[in-house]
């Protein structure tokens, strides 16, 4: 027993000391995402209103931030909840960098390759299970303007075929240069403004989107407008 | 350094012993038929055929713990005596006294299909699961209640420990081994193969049901699957629940009254027919096609436009025909039957 528990011992040492010399350091990158409507900090207890004066709660908000762009690619999914994680970290090369996107939504290929887990996990109740695909975002709640059983409003943004597929990449120009050292850890935070989701929306008139098509098309394109670079750390 | 790492390594992987031996699966090769076209993609590109995944999937298939009842199965509504479609049922039973809004397609050679049931809506197999799985009027189940429920049985262990290499148990893990179960059904063995294949004769009636399935049926349920796997409209009148196929998944109009044309190997044990059941046997079948085809409808599929006309013997022969796509072979192969004793909810 004791003989395994040295010969862990010392291949742990030996490959941390390969690690350090070896590769590169780098830094990390946190996008932390703020959610507010009407100006304030989204949460369960709040009231907010459309632009166009609906009045509505918000019960749930989660959505897929993925491939991520700064510099180079970054190849993986992330699910960010207004009401839990919502922020995503990554390990960044050190450098100077003026540009950041990502892709809202899951892409094309990721719909329909099968079983996947993690973020894309159907446990995270974000797949179809009757039209395969993800829905790429998520907003439930209540309004009296819904006439939708119970009141309910459900806006699950999905589709990733042809002229309705609803992932849309975001991009920001990074006004302040954002310069990433070694082992330094910086934050960009995104504010995310649901009040521009409900641009040419309407609570009464579609409180409850479900599947793919011309409507949810028209709810993603409002995605580019919703979020923006408040601050970067 | 790097020997010396690669020796750290299989020393640390000798050490760890979880009581299961080494992860050493038997990888398996989906066997195409002599003479049959290669399928267009690959449903075990990312989800490697083995042995123990095979068995891990069909002892999932057959497990009444994926349904909210603990008693529903795959199995229950796909039977291998029936060809894995629900015998004798229009709609098949769901948990809790519910039906299905359609006819339980029979399952092989699913390997040559790129989309799967009647409307087409999955678009790869591994996932295809997750819809019966979560109906309300199937099993009813969610997969959390599943991982739990799988959590507390012991037998499961080794299973997942051979198939992928260690204990836990995952959604992923849970539709890979389904895939690789239902992925492996294939169907390729019945009288009409072994007649194509020069190792039996057909009866003079047999020869004459081909030569009038050739004429009038093989454009669209064409050899040697005996399907295009392609949408089209036959012409039935829309249905009491209005099912429009496959424009509830394209949106389109012009999908309107589309199913997937199925496969007429095994129709002899996969009846009643059609997307939800309607018809009870092969005469009422070629009866439709003959006279029953709504032509008012405008996605009505080309290839039906000229009328087809069958003597009463003629609709005989066609019949004994189609029975000669049974494959008992498939339908009794103890591989696909379940591996313990189990009692069926009805």
């Amino acid at each position: 027993m004791s003989k395994k528990i040295l010969l862990q011992a010392v291949a742990f040492v030996v490959i941390c000391m390969l690690h350090s010399s070896l590769f590169a350091q780098n830094g990390n990158l946190v996008l932390k995402f703020v959610h507010i409507a009407n100006g304030k900090i989204v949460h369960h207890n709040g009231m907010f209103t459309t632009p166009n004066g609906e009045p509505y709660t918000i019960s749930k908000l989660k959505y897929y931030v993925s491939n991520v762009e700064l510099g180079k690619s970054f190849q993986h999914t992330h699910l960010v909840n207004a009401f839990g994680a919502d922020s995503i970290e990554m390990k960044v090369p050190p450098g100077n960098y003026r540009q950041l996107s990502f892709l809202l939504g899951v892409d094309s290929l990721l719909n329909c390759s099968g079983a996947q887990d993690g973020a894309l996990d159907p446990l995270n109740d974000m797949f179809w299970t009757w039209n395969s695909g993800y829905v790429m975002f998520k907003l439930e709640g209540i309004s009296d303007s819904s006439h939708a059983d119970l009141n309910r409003i459900e806006q699950h943004i999905g589709g990733y075929k042809g002229e309705n597929k609803t992932m849309r990449r975001i991009s920001f120009d990074l006004n302040e240069k954002l310069t990433i050292g070694p082992k330094e850890t910086h934050t960009i935070v995104i504010e995310v403004d649901l009040d521009k989701f409900w641009d040419k929306g309407s609570i009464a008139k579609n409180p409850v989107i479900v599947i793919p098509g011309v409507l949810a098309k028209q709810a993603a394109d409002n995605f580019p407008f919703m979020f923006r670079v408040k601050t970067i750390l | 350094m790097i020997l010396l790492i690669a020796l750290m390594a299989t020393l640390l992987g000798a050490a760890k012993d979880d009581g299961y031996g080494p992860f050493k699966p038997t990888p398996l090769k989906l066997a195409i038929p002599k003479g049959w076209p290669k399928p267009t993609g690959n449903i075990f590109a990312k989800n490697k055929l083995t042995e123990e995944g095979f068995q891990l999937g069909r002892k999932l298939f057959y497990d009444g713990n994926l349904s909210k009842d603990g008693v529903t199965s795959c199995g229950s509504c796909h039977q291998q005596f029936a060809a894995f479609s629900t015998y004798d049922h229009d709609l098949s039973h769901g948990v809790e006294n519910t039906f299905t809004s359609r006819n339980a397609p029979a399952l092989f050679n699913l390997a040559w299909m790129t989309s799967y049931h009647w409307d087409g809506g999955i678009n790869h197999i591994e996932v295809q699961p997750l819809s019966p799985i979560t109906a309300h009027n199937e099993m009813g189940e969610t997969l959390e209640n599943i991982l739990a429920k799988l959590n507390t049985d012991s037998s499961y262990s080794r299973f997942f420990k051979a198939a992928f290499g260690d204990k836990a148990i995952t959604t992923q893990r849970i539709l890979k081994a389904l895939a690789q179960f239902t992925g492996s059904l294939i169907s390729s063995n019945s009288r009409y193969d072994q007649w194509k294949n020069g190792t039996l004769k057909f009866t003079p009636v047999e020869e004459s049901g081909y030569a009038l399935y050739k004429a009038n049926c093989s454009s669209c349920h064409k050899e040697p699957l005996f399907t295009d796997n392609s949408f089209r409209n036959n012409g039935l009148p829309i249905n009491r629940f209005g099912d429009a196929g496959r424009q509830r998944i394209t949106g389109l109009s012009s999908d309107s009254l589309k199913f997937k044309v199925p496969s007429l190997r095994n129709v002899q044990y996969s009846v009643p027919y059609m997307h939800d059941g309607r018809f009870n046997d092969l005469d009422k079948v070629i009866t439709h096609y003959i006279s029953g085809i709504n032509r008012q409808q405008p996605t009505l599929d080309s290839l039906l436009q000229k009328p087809i006309v069958f003597t009463e013997r003629q609709k005989l022969e066609l019949i004994y025909f189609l029975y000669t796509l049974t494959d008992t072979s498939f339908t009794k192969n103890k591989r696909f039957a379940p591996a313990q004793q189990i009692t069926y909810k009805h």
